[in-house]
């Protein structure tokens, strides 16, 4: 009797508990059939952006990169950089504004290869994931690096100096920050490949400040103490910039001949009336692009790809600059 | 004993269940297989026709867009004929209206650049190439260039497309007229074209080259691909390759074509995934249903029925002391339940019934068998009266008439089957007085009787044929005195009557036989007949059993009850 009790009481709480379940199955389907109120406009990710600069023509193409790819992944994006390439400080202050705001990634390229270190750890230790691109940062929290083999770059620059037919190549060199991680990437990979060539001399190298009049004038101080000099390598767009006007100012262009980087409107104008002889272009769409893709992966936990993604670059000169694939790499659409 | 066991195991609820779960299974499987078909064909119908109708639209616009470049062109020829100063202010007027026209560029017949108009911008001195030229054949009308960088301006390079046409001059002279077109104003249109959640509508030329994609950038980057070597080759229509669907209009007024690209699966799989989620909670709950379903139907059906089992069960095994409680359940359950009841009364009452009839059947066969009086027994038995008569022996006569009555006596007892041990014991004695008579002495017998078992009740005429068995069969044809040894026991389990005798003996088969053998005529009622009337009477435990040694004699134990007088009723 008393076992039968105690089974009817099983029963009992056994069916309540069906019931239950039931209730909440039909409350899963019907929740189900809507799927699309789950996903509110409040859920969206917000990922940062924090560059070097934000007015070259380089850094607008990586923000349409990563605004092509943060509506295509729907994520909120912001954009934020220093006012000039050597402000290591406003650059932490960023990211700490960044993190405050509730940033899930933030896509960082570092004006100081060791200042920003810091910053960037203490993010990482908030639990944001750190996504470099461009430049690097002394950080091993770093989940994923996009960039220009920069090493490579600075090699291919020195590869069209050495295509020169002078006999005797006096280099100088003008190059942005000392600090600044991709710019002595570059150096070290040019210098490499043309100190094997026994014409070569280095004569000297500057580093300037990131801007076009710092590095005109000290180009034109260059070429006036070294009027031997008749190769000129420089490694940003705003440096390229100024060496250019330098020549332009000086009437050196047939004589001297200037490996620039990067594309901007002016230089690429500079590289068709021979200012600029040559430019290593790299692909900053691309750059942006993947950098707010693999956020998006990173936010999703989906397993990335590579860490370390080398985004191509192309040797434009005045003989291939208006061939088809070059005109695609050059010239931005807009 | 091993199906059974598994008939066991399976229970009735667990198999609804089961079959439940498998049926909705199938149902929804197959539901869910039909209805993911019928919605991919009809998704994918949607995705074409909203696909074509997109690119129809684009078509329209880009139609529009491209006639109204036709119609400038047009007006361009009108006025080109004209003198410098009024060309001059019109296509001025023109660049301004139309903010989407770079420049307007003449060429003479050699290539060579005439003349160069646009909106304020400022022309190369030194033109390194020029990419808004390219050869023509003359008369070929409207030719519209694939997009390539605007090269005449310095530090101006907006993507354009060069449309140009042969053109006679003031002068008559023959040049070509070619007009820079930024397509900014389509692009902004194409950009915000969407077919489906990633669809989108890209142009193409005739030749391969893509105008305008909304993710050109991305083309640019080399981030993205698009199959235009596959896609050239297509005639205008609908394609689908590996899920995705190209929709493919050529404009009638020039080279361009609009190809709408849509993916068929994203906007089917969520929603597939969707559906299988929802199916699968609907296949637990119907599982959840089923198990309670089950369970009701086990409570209000397979316990009753297994109990029912049950009591069938027991009744099998003893039908005759099985009292049957009846099973409460559904009405089905019920009715059977009745119908059982019924029907255990009904078979314990024929039991009964045919037992009862059974056992009187045989009392009367006994009664009539016991009435029987040996013939020849009675016939022997006179003669050697009559014998003793006549040698004048009466006493022994006398003895002999009188054993003989009190034989007869004891054999009829009232019609009792049952008599006291003592009433079977002096039958046997007279029997044997008789025989000894009659056999001259040939044998001896002893008795040897507990007398605490002369109280008992025995089955009457136990003893006598058993010990007609041991003269005739056994000493009947002996050379020896015979001897005749009748010992009476009382142990644990009942009685124990032993007839012993020093005769010839019986092999194992003739143990079995005489056991078996219905009386003949020449002797009386056989060990058959005794050994039956006491199992009849006390049961299976009790009869006669035969141990015998050929050349040695015969012993044939009587196992019977203790029965006191009035202690027995008929079972």
């Amino acid at each position: 009797m008393k076992s039968n009790r105690m089974r009817n009481i099983l029963f009992g709480l056994f069916v309540i508990l069906l019931i239950v379940c039931y209730v909440c199955g039909i409350g899963f389907i019907i929740r189900n059939l809507n799927p699309n109120e789950k996903e509110g406009e409040n859920s969206k990710h917000y990922v940062a952006v924090i560059t070097k600069s934000t007015t070259s023509a380089f850094w607008k193409s990586v923000f349409a990169g990563a605004n092509a790819a943060s509506t295509e992944y729907n994520l909120t994006i912001s954009f934020d950089g220093p006012e000039n390439e050597e402000d290591f400080e406003t650059q932490n202050q960023m990211i700490e504004r960044a993190v405050k705001n509730g940033a899930e990634v933030i896509i960082f390229s570092a004006v100081d290869y060791y200042a920003n270190a810091e910053a960037i750890n203490e993010a990482a230790k908030q639990g944001v994931k750190i996504v470099v691109i461009d430049s690097e940062v002394n950080s091993n929290k770093v989940s994923c690096c996009i960039s220009t083999d920069n090493y490579q770059a600075g090699c291919m620059a020195g590869d069209a100096v050495l295509k020169s037919k002078e006999e005797k190549l006096f280099v100088g060199i003008i190059n942005f920050d000392k600090n600044s991680a991709n710019g002595q990437q570059r150096e070290e990979g040019f210098r490499d490949t043309i100190l094997s060539d026994p014409r070569v001399t280095i004569v000297e190298t500057r580093n300037v400040l990131s801007t076009i009049e710092n590095s005109k004038g000290e180009t034109i101080d260059l070429l006036t103490k070294h009027p031997e000099i008749n190769v000129i390598a420089t490694f940003n767009e705003w440096t390229s910039l100024g060496v250019g006007y330098a020549i332009q100012e000086l009437d050196l262009s047939e004589e001297t001949m200037v490996v620039a980087f990067d594309s901007n409107v002016v230089s690429v104008g500079m590289l068709e009336t021979g200012e600029v002889d040559g430019l290593i272009v790299q692909n900053p769409y691309a750059m942006g692009y993947l950098a707010v893709e693999r956020a998006y992966q990173l936010i999703n936990n989906l397993p990335i790809d590579e860490t370390r993604v080398d985004t191509e670059t192309t040797l434009i000169t005045r003989q291939n600059m208006f061939e088809d694939e070059c005109q695609k790499v050059l010239f931005s659409f807009d | 004993m091993k199906i059974q066991k598994i008939e066991k195991k399976i229970s009735l609820s667990a198999v609804m269940t089961g079959v439940v779960a498998c049926i909705v299974l199938i149902t929804l499987l197959s539901a869910l297989f039909f209805i993911i078909k019928f919605y991919e064909n009809a998704m994918k119908q949607t995705s074409i026709t909203s696909s074509e109708q997109a690119v129809v639209q684009v078509m329209n616009t880009v139609e529009s867009y491209t006639g109204d470049m036709a119609e400038i062109m047009e007006i361009i020829a009108e006025n080109i004929g004209k003198d410098n100063p009024v060309l001059d202010d019109f296509l001025k007027n023109l660049l301004l209206i139309r903010s989407d026209v770079v420049a307007i560029t003449t060429y003479d017949t050699a290539g060579r650049l005439l003349n160069c108009w646009s909106d304020g911008l400022q022309l190369k001195d030194e033109l390194y190439q020029n990419l808004s030229y390219f050869e023509i054949e003359n008369g070929t009308g409207l030719v519209i260039s694939k997009p390539h960088v605007e090269s005449l301006f310095v530090n101006y390079y907006p993507w354009v497309v060069t449309i140009s046409q042969h053109m006679k001059n003031f002068q008559g002279e023959d040049i070509l007229v070619c007009m820079d077109i930024r397509f900014s104003n389509i692009a902004s249109y194409l950009d915000d074209v969407g077919i489906g959640q990633h669809g989108y509508c890209f142009i193409l030329d005739t030749n391969g080259n893509i105008v305008y994609h909304p993710q050109q950038q991305l083309l640019y980057s080399g981030l993205k691909e698009e199959k235009t070597e596959m896609l050239t080759d297509f005639q205008d229509g609908v394609y689908t390759r590996s899920n995705v669907i190209y929709t493919i209009n050529t404009l009638e007024n020039c080279n361009w074509r609009i190809v709408g690209v849509c993916y068929v699966d994203e906007m089917i799989t969520n929603k597939v995934e969707n559906m299988i989620r929802i199916s699968v909670i609907l296949l637990l709950l119907v599982l959840i249903t089923a198990l309670i379903a089950g369970n009701l139907f086990s409570k209000a059906f397979a316990k009753p029925a297994n109990q029912l089992a049950k009591a069938m069960g027991d009744f099998e095994e003893d039908a005759e002391n099985f009292h049957f409680i009846p099973v409460r359940g559904t009405s089905e359950i019920l009715s059977l339940s009745n119908s059982f009841g019924q029907m255990v009364v009904r078979i314990q009452r024929l039991m009964d019934k045919v037992r009862r009839e059974e056992i009187t059947l045989r009392k009367t066969e006994l009664k009539a068998l016991q009435a029987q009086i040996n013939p020849h027994f009675l016939y022997n038995t006179l003669d050697s009266i009559a014998w003793m008569c006549e040698e004048e022996r009466t006493e022994e006569a006398v003895e002999m008439v009188n054993a003989l009555a009190r034989l007869f006596r004891i054999s009829i007892s009232k019609g009792n089957e049952l008599i006291p041990i003592e009433k079977e014991l002096q039958h046997a004695q007279s029997y044997l007085k008789i025989q000894n008579f009659r056999y001259k002495n040939q044998f001896t017998y002893h008795f040897d009787v507990d007398s605490g078992c002369l109280g008992y009740l025995c089955n009457k005429i136990t003893l006598q044929p058993i010990i007609e068995n041991a003269i005739y069969h056994g000493l009947n044809r002996l050379i020896d005195e015979g001897r005749i040894d009748i010992s009476i026991q009382e142990n644990e389990d009942g009685i124990s009557m032993k007839v012993k005798d020093n005769g010839v003996g019986m092999s194992l088969e003739q143990c079995e036989e005489i056991l078996h053998r219905e009386a003949s005529d020449k002797t009386g009622i056989g060990l058959k007949n005794v050994h039956e009337r006491i199992q009849i009477y006390f049961g299976e435990n009790y009869g006669i059993s035969i141990i015998s040694e050929l050349d040695e004699g015969t012993c044939v134990e009587i196992r019977i009850p203790k029965i006191q007088e009035g202690g027995y009723e008929i079972k």
